[in-house]
Formats: structure tokens, sequence, C-alpha cells
């Protein structure tokens, strides 16, 4: 993201303010001498890692003295969290999860999407038809930003309920042990506090994915095994039979049990054998699993936005949804004060914060806080 | 536990305790009358050492002692890939005795078995499930153990999930802790410390090593000009230690691509653990697309096998993207 020196100060100081009124926002992640802290700071590259802090006070005192843009915290848990990767002994980590809204190819996205170009910074709206070419130096490449809609956020927890189902359900972890974060821009975090989980490994998780994003069901699982000659197929159920989990959700879709043999060897005739079979059934289970970020959930090492700080990409906080039907990440985490800033908008955009809608189609508008640092964070505006 | 589950089953700790109560001592093994035993010990190590199951089951007295002596002949003879040998031959014996028993035991002592071999040895719950054919795993418990096998159906999505629980039958129960009880039996070995051996045993055990020991020596390759992730693969596996599956794919694929012939590459496999001649042979010649689909696979990428961890890139990889590059593109 480009962010113009002069507007950093403006960023900074609505940051510096919500953490020193409102640090205790910050959620106290469990064994906290045991993880590893890292941030980022404004106009820096590159992350400080490898941090431990003995204490939620500790960390306070640091968000205020440092003012980080980003505030990060492991899932995993260490012997020596501040020794480098290969030394810090890894003892476990949380199950976690990232359901982001960009990854849904949702309808609404490009009506609200706005390319800045990487050369010059110039924002304008977005032409799915033709190729970018920046109206103000005619550079070719840009970075699209996105001003989620509540349609954007409705889908994603649309997703969310859906692993909470097969959570709940297939996996039978308890809903107290599922904890659900709006992440501060686009998207839901969710963290496991299931300590079954913690010792695995990276392919068991990734293992876990493939199960609740509906990757990799054989046709066998659902009783359809391969003939001895090119796409023949025969139907045998398998000894556990199709009640449960996902073969008894592919088995509700197709409408059978295991006493439908015949109905079950017609369906795979009808799609012209076993390869048309088992393609209509990775396309039945990816629509029906949860689209998942895989990397997030199998790298064990990472560091993951902290709950109750700040998000640079936004201004908004990653926030805890106790109720996620009625929660609105642009009243609920838009956290930031109200007093006024001159800005340059960009392009004209429209957005709604803390109740207020805005409709901004002069360059120059005076806009509280909240609204300001949110249309920076995009680099869609810039402080006068 | 009945003294024919000792029988079978010789590295439970009661079968320790048996030993203990009946005052056994090492002089014992110098009596004229222990040949018989230390005969079959020796063989239950040959047998393992090459590749196969021994499959003699005979009164519990005499399985006890049969199996201490060949963990004492096999830490004497002291060479590594014999002890990983026998210790998956050792595994594979006991899976096969319990998918049996699993099968045809009456519910309660199936549930005695897995208390003691599953809950006290490996820390795995085990239920049979509601219906009393099936057995049922905790979800985590399952992933932890089948997330190393490579076949699609040991997937969890592939698998009978409920409610928590994976849902398996007696073969598949059994073989989730294959790798445990192969590491079982090797750390039962490892943590022995001998005392002066009572000459029956020492004979027999040299005379084994002297007869084993040529199979293992030449083994230390020259591994200089490959590119540092297949020299490590080959020196793990010369030191007959397990490589996973991907990195003997990349090994195979590695010295097929630089034209070693097939005989060669097949018997760098053959201080794995589980070396089978046949099998390897069939899968390297799969590899070379001699067999089966007919497709040649090539060198996984350097991304593949990083994402992998089996990647040690040095300085002398020189931003290679395949390991078949390594030491080409030298300027």
């Amino acid at each position: 993201m480009i962010q113009a020196v002069k507007t950093i100060p403006v960023v900074k100081g609505a940051f510096r303010e919500y953490y020193f009124k409102q640090a205790k926002g910050v959620e106290e992640p469990e064994k906290i001498e045991q993880r590893e802290f890292g941030y980022a700071q404004f106009g820096q590259l590159g992350m400080t890692r490898h941090l431990s802090f003995g204490s939620i006070k500790e960390l306070h005192a640091m968000l205020v003295k440092e003012v980080p843009s980003d505030v990060y915290c492991s899932n995993a848990y260490y012997r020596s969290p501040t020794l480098p990767m290969q030394e810090k002994q890894w003892t476990g980590a949380d199950l976690i999860f990232d359901i982001d809204g960009k990854d849904l190819d949702l309808p609404c996205v490009p009506s609200h999407t706005y390319p800045i170009c990487i050369s010059c910074g110039h924002a304008s709206t977005f032409d799915e038809k033709k190729e970018y070419s920046c109206p103000l130096c005619g550079g070719k490449k840009a970075d699209h930003v996105s001003i989620p809609c509540s349609k954007c956020i409705e889908g994603s927890k649309k997703e969310v309920k859906r692993l909470v189902e097969f959570l709940t359900g297939d996996l039978g972890m308890q809903r107290e042990n599922i904890r659900v974060y709006f992440s501060g821009n686009n998207g839901f975090h969710i963290h496991i506090t299931d300590n079954e989980y913690v010792p695995l490994d990276p392919q068991a998780r990734s293992d876990v994915v493939g199960y609740l994003s509906g990757t990799g069901l054989m046709a066998e699982s659902v009783g359809v095994r391969r003939g001895r000659e090119e796409n023949m197929s025969f139907i045998k159920f398998p000894r556990g039979g199709i009640e449960y989990g996902w073969r008894g959700r592919i088995a509700d879709k197709l409408k059978i049990d295991s006493s439908s043999i015949i109905k079950l060897k017609h369906l795979v005739d009808q799609k012209g054998g076993y390869a048309g079979f088992k393609a209509e059934l990775d396309r039945m289970a990816k629509e029906m699993g949860v689209r998942i970020d895989l990397q997030v959930t199998t790298d064990v090492h990472r560091i993951f936005r902290m709950p109750g700080t700040l998000n640079s990409k936004s201004g908004l906080a990653k926030t805890r949804c106790t109720d996620l039907e009625s929660f609105n990440p642009f009243n609920d985490a838009c956290l930031l004060g109200a007093n006024k800033v001159s800005v340059r908008v960009k392009t004209h955009v429209k957005l709604k914060l803390k109740g207020e809608s805005f409709n901004i189609s002069k360059e120059s508008a005076e806009l509280p806080a909240f609204a300001a640092v949110y249309l920076i964070c995009k680099g869609l505006a810039e402080s006068l | 536990m009945g003294t024919g589950d000792l029988a079978k089953y010789p590295f439970l700790n009661e079968a320790g305790e048996y030993l203990r109560e009946s005052g056994f001592g090492w002089e014992e093994l110098e009596r004229p009358d222990m040949k018989d035993i230390i005969d079959r010990a020796t063989e239950r190590i040959q047998v393992g050492a090459g590749g196969n199951v021994y499959d003699k089951l005979e009164r519990y007295e005499i399985e006890i002692l049969t199996f201490i002596v060949s963990l004492i002949m096999v830490k004497s003879i002291g060479i590594e890939p014999v002890l990983k040998k026998y210790a998956l031959s050792e595994a594979r014996r006991a899976e096969e005795f319990l998918t049996q028993d699993l099968k045809q035991q009456s519910e309660t002592q199936r549930r005695s078995l897995f208390a003691k071999i599953f809950e006290d040895l490996f820390k795995l719950k085990i239920d049979v499930a509601e219906d009393g054919r099936l057995f049922k795993v905790r979800v985590a418990d399952y992933l932890a153990r089948s997330s190393h096998f490579h076949e699609q159906e040991w997937k969890l999505i592939n698998r009978l999930v409920h409610a928590g629980h994976v849902y398996l039958d007696a073969d598949e129960t059994v073989r989730l802790v294959r790798n445990e009880l192969s590491v079982l039996i090797y750390d039962k070995v490892k943590a022995m410390t001998l005392p002066t051996l009572p000459q029956a045993i020492k004979v027999r055990a040299d005379e084994l090593r002297a007869r084993l020991a040529p199979r293992y020596e030449y083994k230390i390759s020259a591994v200089t000009e490959y590119p540092p992730c297949v020299k490590h693969a080959v020196e793990v596996m010369s030191k007959g230690e397990n490589l996973p599956h991907s990195a003997r794919v990349m090994l195979a694929t590695y010295m097929l691509a630089i034209g070693k012939p097939v005989d060669e590459i097949v018997m760098m496999f053959q201080n794995a653990p589980d070396f089978n001649e046949k099998i390897t042979r069939y899968q390297v010649e799969h590899l070379a697309g001699m067999k089966g689909s007919r497709t040649k696979y090539s060198v996984p990428s350097c991304e593949k096998l990083r994402n992998e961890n089996l990647c040690f890139a040095t300085a002398e990889c020189d931003g290679i993207i395949n390991p078949v590059q390594f030491g080409r593109k030298r300027k």
C-alpha cells in the first residue's frame, strides 16, 4: 500500500489515541509467556519479530510507546519464543482459520473496487472490461483496493456459519471452544481453543482443511468404485455406511441411502460413468465445503493479527463477535475517535461507518477521524 | 489379559513382570535347554532383517523368552538398519495378531485389549462403536497418525466422521498404530544396557553380525556432486533411517534423470527399514514410465521440495529451480 509520508501522522495519531484509551481491549492470549509477538511500524518496511511479553501489561506499554501499524501474536507455543525459529522449540499451536471476503468471488466486488496506480498513486473507478491504464500517468499496474459492502460481510458470515457447523457437528467441537473474530478488514478469523488440536503438525492441519473445504473426496467413499475397464464402475457401499460426515452430506444431496444401489448406479451412468460422476462429486463437494485459506491453517509458525488491535489496511479493529448474526463491523469494529480531519479524497467513494453514510465526490473534505483514517488506510485519501 | 496374549504381545509390560516373577536370571541362558530359545531368536532376527514376518507362535513362556533374547541379540549385533528392520517386522507380526483378535474375540476381551495396548502404550483411546462392528477414535488422535499415510483413502474427508470421532474397522485401527509399535520395539532395544553376555548368546550374535554386516557395508555412496536435497536423502537412506515417501520419489526420479540404471537405484533403497526389492523395483520402474500409466515422472521442483521440507539449499544451488539443474548452471 502506498502511504504518503504526510498522511502517517494523522493515522498514527488516531492509532495512538486508541491504544492510549482502549489498550484494555487488546485480548490477552493464553500462556502469553510462550508466544512470539511481532509488529509493523508506520512508514517502515518489514516486521519486528521474535518478541516476547511476560504479561499483557508489558504489551500494552509497547503499544502506547511504539504505536505500531499492525500487531501480531503467534498461534504457536514455544519454550523460547525470542530465539531464532530453529531454536524456539515449538511445543504446539492453536488451530486457526481465515475466511477472507476477497476469496469468495462475490458479484458485488467490482462495484466497490478501486485501482490505485502503482507509479503515481492515482485512484480511479474500476472497469472490469478494460485493461487497466492510469488516467493520469498511463501506468499499467495497479493495486486493487476494495471497500467491502454489507453483502461482502454477509457472504463471509455465511462461510463462518458453515465452518462452525462443520466444527461442532462432524468434528464434535464445543461451541465455546470456537472464537470468531472480525479480521479488521474484510473477513473473519476463527480461533479454536480445543487443546486436542494443539499438537497437530502442518500435514494433519492440511487434512483438516481438506475436510472442511471438500477437497479430495473419493467416489469410492460414497460407494462408486472404478470398474476394470476404462470409465466402468460398480456400486459397493463402504463398510461403515454412508450415513454421516461427507458421505452423509453427499447421500442427502443425491437422495440415496445404503440401499439405493440401483439408483446410484443410474446416477453414475447419467453422468457418463466413473469419471463424469467423480467430476460432479468434486464440484458438489467444493460447493458444500467452506472457503478457508489453507496457508493460514497449516503454517504453525505464523504470527497472526492480535484480537483487539487495529488493522492498518482499514483502521478497524480485529474484534470478537459474540453474536455473529447481529455483528456489524462498520459499527462494532470502528473504534477510532471522531475529531475532524481534512483530507483530499482521490476518487468518488461511498461508505458507511458508525451509522453515518459518506458519499464523497468533491476532492477535499472534512471527515471524522475514523472515516478519514479508513480512506487513508485504503489508499483512497491523503491528509491535507 | 491372558497368557496367550502375552505370547502374541511379548512387548507388553506384563510380559516383563512375568519374567521378573518367575525369577529368571541371565545365567539361565547358559543352560543347555535354552539352546532352543536362542535358535528361535536367531531365526526371528534373520527373518526380520530379511524384511519378512516371523510367524511361529508357541507357548507364552517360550515366546516371551524368545522375544527378550532377540532384543538382546539385536542390541549386541549393533547394526542400525538391522535394528530398524527387526523392529518393523516385530510390529507387523503384532499387527497381524491384533487384527485377528479385534475381529474374533468378544467385546469385553476387545476392550481390555485396547485398554492395554492402545491406551497404555500409545495414549490412544479407542472405543467400540455403538453398532459393535466398528471402532472409533477421536478426530485429533486419528489425524496425528493418519496424516503421514499417503493413500487418498486415509484423508479425513474419505473416512466416516461423526461427532468428533473417526470410525474404523479392525484392520484400519491396527494400521493406525503400526509405526508406533515399531518405534516401541526400537526404543526398547535402544534403551537396553547389556551386561557381559552369556557365551551362548554372544557366539550366536557374533555369527549373525558377520552374516548380516556385508549387506550394509559398501553403502556410503560417493555423494559429492549431488544437489544437497538428494545428498541428504542418500545419507539418510544409507544410515537405514526412514525416508518419507516424497523424499523417496525425489531420490528415484533424480537418479533416473541423471541416467542411473534401475538396478542401481533399487539398491540405493535396500537399507530402508521396510525394503522389499520387488516392490521397490516396481515403484522405480513405474516412475521411469516402464510400468503402469507409462508416464515418466519428472524430478519435483525446488519449490515443491521446499514446501515439503525436503530442500536443504546451499549457496551452490545458485538459484536453480529443479535439482537436476544442480551443477549445470555454472558460468
